[in-house]
């Protein structure tokens, strides 16, 4: 199992799907601040003087995110900082489902359509994702060779 | 730690990519965000409107008491919905206001406000405008209209109404307690 982790093939593919599924997240948002913004304050999460700044910044953070991990430089970094995006996604998406808020997640397009099975549908997208993305993180780096050390030589 | 200087290197180009292209965008957004522009709650303060009765069918009819929810032309050209309360609503619901359902036909077919008429955002976002036009024509311009949905966080209420709105409407309120809170107030349903 862990070999197939490993395996470079397995984590292209991987890095590759993660990193186009993020730059198509980020693809609607990039230049369409402002429903973006909407959709964060639908969240009623973060503190309002922050959702504009984040509503900037996120969608950029995705693409060169999905850049990065596509390209394979900054393996390591870019896949942490999937993981990282993703939980904070996973809380607030877990929390507005908590607190029953009926809204659209602003996930991929700005366009959809409420409705609460939507927001289950991406909890469990996100995981996926998570999942995939702390694997890259994980094994992204070749496996270290186990090979035995040369026996003492005795004299 | 060479981990964590790639991820603050990320991060610093997305914040220059970022804040250039929000500065070059014509559609950007102020960095700082001071009140949830979005749905303005200033109509809530009001409980009452006095003296009006509105007419929603009647296209020739001007309001007299026009802006009564003191709506002001915002820069895309349209005078923006606002948050109405249950009593507002109550109130504009005797004066004739038209409510309309946002909710999907189902969901209206077993409860909606007392005329209220069907008219699901979901269908609605997906005609093209001339289509939307057309539906809306033969509702008076002036006249008033609430939205609502399920009530709590529906926020398909706010969607519609911004759409609507944006058809040229004046008085479009929203009315975010929905047919939840209407049932619970014991006011007028159908069927």
């Amino acid at each position: 199992m862990k070999d197939f982790l490993y395996n470079k093939y397995f984590q292209t593919t991987l890095r590759i799907i993660l990193g186009i599924l993020f730059i198509y997240a980020s693809a609607g948002k990039l230049f369409n601040t402002e429903d973006f913004a909407k959709a964060i304050l639908r969240y009623e999460f973060l503190p309002i003087y922050f959702v504009n700044l984040m509503a900037i910044i996120m969608p950029w953070v995705e693409f060169f995110t999905g850049f990065l991990l596509i390209t394979g430089i900054f393996k390591k970094a870019s896949s942490l900082l999937a993981s990282i995006s993703l939980i904070a996604f996973l809380i607030a998406l877990t929390s507005a489902f908590a607190r029953g808020l009926d809204i659209s997640c602003g996930c991929f397009s700005l366009e959809e359509t409420s409705s609460k099975g939507d927001i289950i549908y991406r909890i469990i997208e996100d995981i996926f994702m998570l999942a995939g993305a702390l694997v890259v993180y994980k094994f992204s780096n070749k496996k270290k060779t186990e090979e035995p050390l040369p026996a003492e030589v005795k004299e | 730690m060479k981990i964590l200087k790639q991820i603050l290197i990320i991060l610093v180009i997305s914040a220059v990519f970022g804040l250039t292209a929000n500065a070059i965008n014509p559609k950007g957004v102020k960095l700082i965000l001071e009140k949830n522009i979005y749905a303005l709650d200033s109509a809530k303060q009001k409980k009452t409107i006095d003296g009006f009765v509105n007419n929603p069918y009647d296209t020739n009819s001007k309001k007299t008491s026009n802006n009564m929810l003191s709506g002001k032309m915002n820069k895309e050209g349209f005078i923006e919905p606002e948050n109405i309360s249950v009593e507002l609503a109550k109130n504009l619901f005797d004066r004739n206001a038209l409510f309309v359902d946002a909710r999907n036909k189902e969901e209206y077919d077993s409860v909606h406000v007392k005329g209220a008429i069907c008219l699901p955002y979901v269908d609605f976002k997906n005609k093209s405008v001339q289509d939307r036009i057309d539906i809306m024509k033969k509702y008076n311009k002036d006249g008033i209209i609430v939205v609502y949905c399920r009530g709590d966080k529906c926020e398909m209420s706010i969607d519609l109404a911004y759409e609507i709105a944006r058809l040229g409407f004046n008085s479009v309120s929203i009315y975010r307690g929905g047919i939840k809170e209407w049932k619970e107030k014991g006011f007028p349903t159908q069927p």
